[in-house]
């Protein structure tokens, strides 16, 4: 499979959840793995172009596709993207176990819905828990990042 | 004051954390690491008659295999019941009775699970009102051999510990013919914190010390209660904690610790226990399930001329945080109003189900809402309006407290004035014509500053910057990355980011009472400004040379040392530090922070570890809800708060802090609840059934922070990360009992609770017979002797 753009051969039994794979064979820890069983979206990942909870999907499935996890959204010498500089911004983060997942499923939607309401934040996020900020900071945060994407690219059109 | 203190300064932890960076015990690898599985107890209930190791030992991968033999110790708070493995007895489902380090994790969990437990079953006690009857078998046959830790607690049969109150005549108060006795009973469920981090460590055996990194709130008492349970000394235990992914109090206490240390000395390697999700379900060190029942005797023109009650706590099988909790009665269901006399008694029940431990505002959320539940009983029993019998009676400057301490300042009455500035300042509430049923209400609270000791060392470094080094843990709250060292910054005239913070180290940093409580900024706050203190003394010594002007003129700021006054006259904190490097050596300064005692009326306190609060702090929750009557779904509406911060060092982490503890009240106070079967099985296997609030289920609390109450914090500073949650409960069942127009005595409130309620089905009443009627039957001690004590 390709991770994070880069051509990766795996050891682990098909059957293992990619999210193991990620953390223990890969050592990308960013992904976290907090209730194994699909109900918290720590896991989050894209798997091409969805995101998805890695924790319920066998490393065979993910067989020659792609695969995106939270290190690779930021420049590694550098600026941060611009959600994650929202989330810094706006003072989000608390414990930050539950941003890695946060910020996979926020990705997904700005990409597939670039000037999302309040209401569709809250529907992208239905399976990301998190148990510190009690949210309103991470929905606004996103709502902020793609209003000012959407800032920009209307910028560039003029 | 420089611009340090107030200000929405930026977390330095935040970057590594939205990079997936940062990591926690939990992301722990290194190499060479084995893999630990604990073997815990599949039944609730019964005699060991044996247990077999010796299949786990010949399976493959197995590095070392320990049960109770190598951990000879039992530990506790108050009184010392808890051994690490069961012995003799098993007392709840998923205690464990041994553990098992592999190469790898699966080999670990496949070994411990060979091992044969035989057991004997007894019929388990899992409720209260079991272990309460009179016939119940004693969960700890040798309770009265057990190392008391804390004297003064009255025990017995199933109740660990038990903890009264007297002050006044209550029995006359309640003769009184002018008087309305008004009595609420109320039930609240069992709430797992749920940190998405588990519990976690990694242990090691380096020159015959024990080496912990450890997902913790309590460094030092995870040394010192490991110490305990494995018979070494403290001293040979080193603990230290890189950022926690969420504690909430459950990682309040020891834990998996001394399992990882025992293996690793035994398997000569470092060894990594993990609670799987299911685990933490079965056996999270929960808020307690409760059940109370309050009895006020009050005149017409409602003043409270007695009140009296009784509060259970299931502290499941072994006693952890309940006895210490007992204390809080006092403060919580006993606080908020001007009582004229007074009964309390609170008692931590035994029970065969997981030990419970410290949430967020422990024994408060439900004390609070049981005392608010029955104030509003109060009002509608007088005809009084509710918000005006609070402004009434609520504590003010010279009233006192149950115990008899005296609250100074009048802090509750204005801040009920705010709630109502900041609610007619708001967008009104609509109020549909759709069907449901709306109700709003106005709760007050009483909470504390859990103070005690803490230490810190400023190391002033030759280029001019500084390093904190405390035994603080970050959880999440920003309280040891930034609030703290904002407060060293302030001192010491430097920009926050020249202060490093050191990670909390038990070898490193002196003692410390942990991270919870809203204690932090308080107290290692205060031990580390201290600190400061010292260091300034001796940069000032030093520059007033330099200067040649008094040490009495300078001032910090900058950076630099400057003469007061003459601009000109400066020279950088650099340069002294270099200078001290020649003639006295580095700049280092200690500081230390404990509480100022204050004490309760002589003889009204019996069993209190606090019997007084140091510094209390008062909070003020209003919401309004929509009742749908024909599914039982409650929907907040909005949410308001007026909180009282003493100062907010920084206003955007205090607002961060607000909003995440109010929302997990409302998951508390709706839906959030651990069930327990008949044989001792937690319901709740993972987070498909156990719901917490997901984003849209959340309103935006609007705060107003409440500054300038009485506080000797440092700066005037109270902890705010602890008090949020502390009456959404109350504030929430209020509001449900306005919206459908009866009382409303348990949560969490359920749609299929609030559907019973609101078509008045009798069993959504709940029913405490093994409460006795009066105070007087719901004592172990002699209800005379106390009487007597308090001089009644
Ligand atoms: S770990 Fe995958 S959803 Fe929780
Ligand atoms: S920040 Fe702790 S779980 Fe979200």
């Amino acid at each position: 499979m390709f991770v994070n753009g880069e051509p990766r051969r795996v050891h682990a039994d098909p059957m293992t959840p990619l999210s193991g794979v990620l953390r223990e064979e890969l050592h990308l820890r960013g992904t976290k793995a907090a209730c194994g069983e699909g109900f918290c979206g720590s896991c989050t990942v894209f798997v091409d172009d969805d995101a998805v909870a890695s924790c319920l999907v066998p490393v065979g499935l993910a067989e020659g596709r792609s695969v995106r996890t939270v290190e690779s959204l930021a420049d590694p010498a550098g600026a941060l993207s611009p959600l994650q500089q929202a989330m810094k911004d706006n003072d989000a983060v608390q414990c930050g176990m539950c941003f890695p997942g946060m910020l996979m499923s926020l990705t997904a939607l700005l990409e597939t819905n670039p000037s999302p309401e309040r209401r569709d934040v809250h529907e992208a996020l239905v399976g990301n828990i998190c148990r510190c900020t009690g949210y309103e900071r991470i929905v606004d945060a996103a709502l902020t990042a793609a209003r000012a994407a959407g800032a920009a690219v209307e910028e560039d059109a003029s | 004051m420089s611009d340090v203190i107030g200000a929405d300064l930026p977390r330095r932890d935040a970057e590594d954390k939205l990079r997936g960076r940062t990591v926690f015990t939990v992301d722990a690898a290194e190499g060479g690491l084995l893999h630990a599985a604990l073997c815990r107890s599949e039944v609730p209930a019964g005699r060991i008659v044996s247990i077999d190791l010796e299949p786990a030992r010949r399976m493959p991968g197995v590095r070392a295999v320990v049960s109770a033999a190598d951990a000879p110790g039992r530990y506790g708070i108050t009184i010392a019941d808890h051994p690490l493995f069961a012995v003799d007895q098993i007392r709840y489902l998923g205690e464990p009775v041994a553990a098992v380090a592999a190469e790898t994790l699966d080999q670990a969990r496949a070994a411990a699970s060979a091992i044969v437990v035989e057991v004997e079953e007894y019929t388990p006690l899992v409720t209260m009102a079991q272990a309460l009857a009179d016939d119940a078998r004693d969960l700890h046959p040798g309770w009265e051999d057990y190392d008391v830790l804390v004297e003064g607690g009255r025990r017995g049969r199933n109740i660990g510990w038990e903890a009264t109150v007297v002050r006044g005549d209550t029995d006359a108060a309640f003769a009184r013919d002018d008087v309305r006795i008004v009595e609420t009973e109320f039930v609240a469920g069992r709430q797992n914190q749920a940190p998405l981090e588990p519990r976690a460590c990694v242990a090691g055996y380096e020159n015959g010390r024990f080496v912990i990194q450890t997902s913790t709130q309590v460094p030092w008492s995870v040394r010192n209660s490991t110490a305990r349970l494995l018979g070494v000394r403290e001293a040979d235990v080193r603990v230290v904690v890189p950022p926690v992914g969420g504690g909430f109090g459950m990682k309040f206490e020891v834990s998996l610790e001394p399992f990882a240390a025992l293996l690793a000395r035994a398997a000569g390697r470092p060894v990594k226990l993990v609670n799987s999700r299911q685990e933490e379900m079965q056996t999270a060190l929960c808020r307690e399930n409760a059940e109370i029942r309050i009895r006020s005797a009050v005149t017409e023109s409602g003043e409270i001329v007695a009140r009296e009650a009784v509060v259970l706590m299931d502290c499941g099988a072994y006693g952890g945080e309940q006895p210490f909790l007992t204390s809080m009665t006092a403060h919580t269901l006993g606080g908020n109003y001007r009582l004229g006399a007074v009964r309390l008694v609170s008692r931590a029940v035994y029970t065969n189900t997981p030990p419970n431990g410290a949430f967020r505002a422990c024994n408060g959320t439900y004390c609070t809402a049981a005392l608010e539940r029955h104030t509003d009983e109060i009002c509608a029993a007088i005809g009084m309006d509710r918000v005006e019998f609070r402004r009434r009676n609520v504590l003010g400057d010279g009233d006192l407290g149950s115990t008899g301490q005296v609250f100074e300042g009048d802090v509750l009455a204005p801040m009920i004035d705010r709630m109502v500035a900041l609610r007619d300042s708001a967008a009104p509430v609509e109020r549909a014509d759709d069907g449901r049923l709306y109700g709003t209400a106005t709760t007050v609270g009483t909470w504390f500053i859990f103070v005690g000791p803490s230490a810190a060392t400023v190391n002033l470094n030759p280029d001019g910057t500084a390093t904190l080094v405390t035994a603080g843990v970050e959880i999440g709250s920003g309280s040891t990355m930034q609030a703290i060292p904002q407060l060293v910054a302030d001192s010491l005239g430097l920009r926050p980011e020249d202060v490093t913070v050191r990670a909390a180290d038990t070898d490193a940093a002196g003692y410390d009472g942990g991270v919870g409580g809203g204690r932090t900024t308080v107290s290692l706050g205060a031990a580390g400004v201290a600190a400061c203190d010292e260091v300034r003394r001796k940069v000032f010594d030093l520059a007033a040379e330099m200067l040649e002007a008094s040490p009495d003129d300078l001032v910090l700021t900058d950076g630099h040392v400057a003469v007061n006054g003459v601009p000109s006259a400066r020279i950088t904190l650099r340069e002294v530090a270099e200078r001290a490097q020649q003639v006295s050596g580095p700049i280092s300064g200690s500081g230390s922070f404990t509480g100022i005692g204050v004490q309760p009326m002589s003889g009204c306190a019996a069993g209190h570890m606090i019997g007084a609060l140091d510094l209390p702090v008062f909070a003020v929750h209003e919401c309004d809800v929509a009742v749908d009557p024909d599914t039982g779904h409650v929907e907040v509406l909005a949410y308001r708060v007026v909180q009282d911060v003493g100062r907010a060092i920084n206003p955007r982490a205090v607002r961060g802090q607000v909003q995440g503890g109010v929302v997990q009240g409302l998951g508390y106070a709706l839906h959030e609840e651990i069930t327990i079967d008949a044989r001792g099985k937690v319901r709740q296997t993972g987070f498909e059934t156990y719901r917490m609030p997901l984003s849209g289920d959340v309103v935006p609390v609007q705060l107003d922070m409440y500054e300038g109450a009485p506080s000797f914090g440092p700066l005037g500073v109270k902890g705010a990360g602890e008090v949020p949650i502390l009456n959404v409960a109350a504030a929430v069942s209020c509001a449900v009992a306005d919206a459908i127009g009866r009382p409303v005595s348990q949560i969490p409130l359920t749609p299929q609770r609030v559907l019973g309620l609101v078509l008045g089905r009798e069993s959504e009443g709940v029913e405490l017979r093994h409460i006795g009627p009066g105070w007087r039957d719901n004592v172990i001690a002699d209800p005379d002797e106390l009487m007597a004590a308090a001089g009644v």
